[in-house]
């Protein structure tokens, strides 16, 4: 009788390790981040100041200026919450076309580090555009205008093939875009990011909120195991 | 003679008026005003970031604000003293509750304004940043999320007993806030004296991200003699082309 209790006892050990290993083995273990912004009108200099607010995560404020062009963001990055096994990133960005053409605009906020697969994702992307100019403004996306990615492979994409019209000094809602329990098999071996790919007219204004999100999936063995301690505990009972 | 005089005042009259509504070329200060829990920050809007001259009498006003309480905020105007003002707030409340937010943009103008004709517009996005499942954007008091101003004093507002949520882990919700006097016949304003500005107003709950693109115009209507001119001038060219027919 105390054979069989101790030998419950191990399995349970064995099986809460087991599903700690597997969390555990899905953190995402780096701070750091990357911000990078390419534009028609040329190259432009980036300003970042990270700031860590709790101890798994940090704020990004920052920028990039080139002539008559910016880029401005408020972005937050869960490197990997052990808590709530998961990570993510969220923030406003302001995408701003001063010049008097209309200019391409291509941003990547990428969060760097690992996580161990399979992971399961989710997020959302909405925002608005302004014409602040005389003449009859236009959004465009160049491909899909937000995308996420993971290890440089897009993982997910919304506002494909988007057109914003907008007339002189008015608003227009881009409307929102949400998706979740999105399946990803493989793990993070460098970085998750989520990249935004437009064109602004003359005068035009672009802001986004987006999040992208992910949490690890217990892996099989702890699955199984904790399927499996009811049991063991059920015969011990018997 | 005569008529080449009388076209000569009035195009005199007309370049005056141009003249005015182009005379301050200095950059304005552009001001915020964050208010939240009984306390006030802001100040110049370029002395927390920078400011770009982007056109004659245009500027591009960028930054960021983050207060030790748990509240971060950046924006992105463009400004005409002339007036207008136009851009994008967005704001996050860090905190694990729930908060009620005042924030005041307001823009000196040059020259005054005798009678105006005003226009504004905004929408919006919300979103759940802190995977909480849920955010909530409310109005507070049942109050307008947007007011326009001039000179301090109410113009229009938009988005009154606004509740917008969100539902979903990570979700976005973006809104349409609405617009006034962007149709016919012009929207009648105030006489603006000194500024014009935008206020918001909202409650947004813990942990929780919004962003408000807005634009508010004050266009001057044309002095009567100005107006009398323009069509005097009319009637003396086309009795000057009958006279040569």
């Amino acid at each position: 009788m105390i054979g069989l209790k101790n030998k419950n006892n191990l399995v349970f050990i064995l099986g809460v390790t087991g599903f700690i290993s597997s969390a555990t083995s899905a953190g995402f273990t780096s701070s750091g981040a990357s911000f990078s912004v390419t534009s028609s009108v040329g190259s432009g200099t980036i300003q970042n100041i990270s700031t860590q607010i709790t101890p798994t995560s940090w704020s990004n404020n920052g920028g990039w200026t080139a002539t008559n062009t910016s880029v401005t963001w408020v972005n937050n990055i869960q490197g990997w919450n052990p808590q709530t096994l998961s990570g993510f990133t969220n923030g406003n960005i302001v995408i701003r076309n001063n010049t008097s053409t209309a200019q391409d605009f291509s941003v990547m906020i990428a969060m760097n580090g690992m996580a161990t697969g399979p992971l399961v994702a989710s997020g959302s992307v909405g925002g608005q555009f302004v014409n602040g100019s005389a003449s009859l403004g236009s959004l465009t996306s160049t491909g899909a205008l937000w995308s996420a990615g993971i290890d440089n492979v897009t993982v997910n994409s919304q506002l494909n093939n988007a057109l914003f019209f907008a007339q002189p000094f008015q608003v227009v809602s881009l409307g929102n875009f949400n998706f979740s329990n999105l399946e990803i098999a493989n793990s993070i071996t460098n970085q998750a990011s989520i990249g935004f790919s437009l064109r602004l007219s003359a005068g035009g204004e672009a802001s986004f909120t987006s999040v992208f999100a992910f949490q690890t999936v217990p892996g099989p063995a702890s699955i199984a195991l904790i399927g499996f301690l009811p049991i063991l505990r059920s015969r011990r009972r018997r | 003679m005569k008529n080449t005089i009388t076209i000569a005042c009035a195009s005199l009259s007309l370049a005056v008026t141009t003249f005015e509504t182009q005379a301050d070329f200095t950059q304005p200060g552009f001001l915020f005003r964050l208010f939240e829990g009984g306390l006030a920050s802001g100040g110049e809007a370029c002395n927390f970031g920078s400011v770009t001259q982007v056109a004659a009498n245009e500027w591009f006003f960028q930054g960021q604000h983050s207060n030790t309480i748990g509240t971060s905020m950046s924006w992105a105007y463009l400004v005409d003293p002339d007036p207008f003002i136009t851009g994008t707030l967005s704001l996050t409340n860090e905190t694990a509750f729930s908060k009620e937010y005042v924030v005041d943009f307001s823009l000196p103008i040059s020259p005054a304004i005798a009678q105006s004709t005003v226009s504004g517009q905004m929408s919006g996005t919300l979103t759940d940043s802190n995977g909480s499942g849920s955010a909530s954007l409310t109005s507070t008091n049942g109050g307008a999320i947007y007011t326009a101003l001039a000179d301090d004093m109410f113009v229009q507002s938009l988005m009154s007993n606004a509740n917008q949520i969100v539902t979903s882990p990570f979700g976005t919700n973006s809104f349409s806030g609405g617009s006034f006097g962007q149709g016919l016949p012009p929207l009648a304003g105030p006489s603006i004296n000194s500024t014009i500005g935008i206020r918001y107003s909202f409650t947004l709950s813990a942990g929780d991200s919004v962003s408000f693109s807005s634009i508010f115009v004050a266009l001057p209507v044309p002095a009567p003699g100005v107006i009398a001119m323009g069509i005097l001038a009319g009637f003396t060219a086309r009795r000057g082309r009958r006279r040569s027919a």
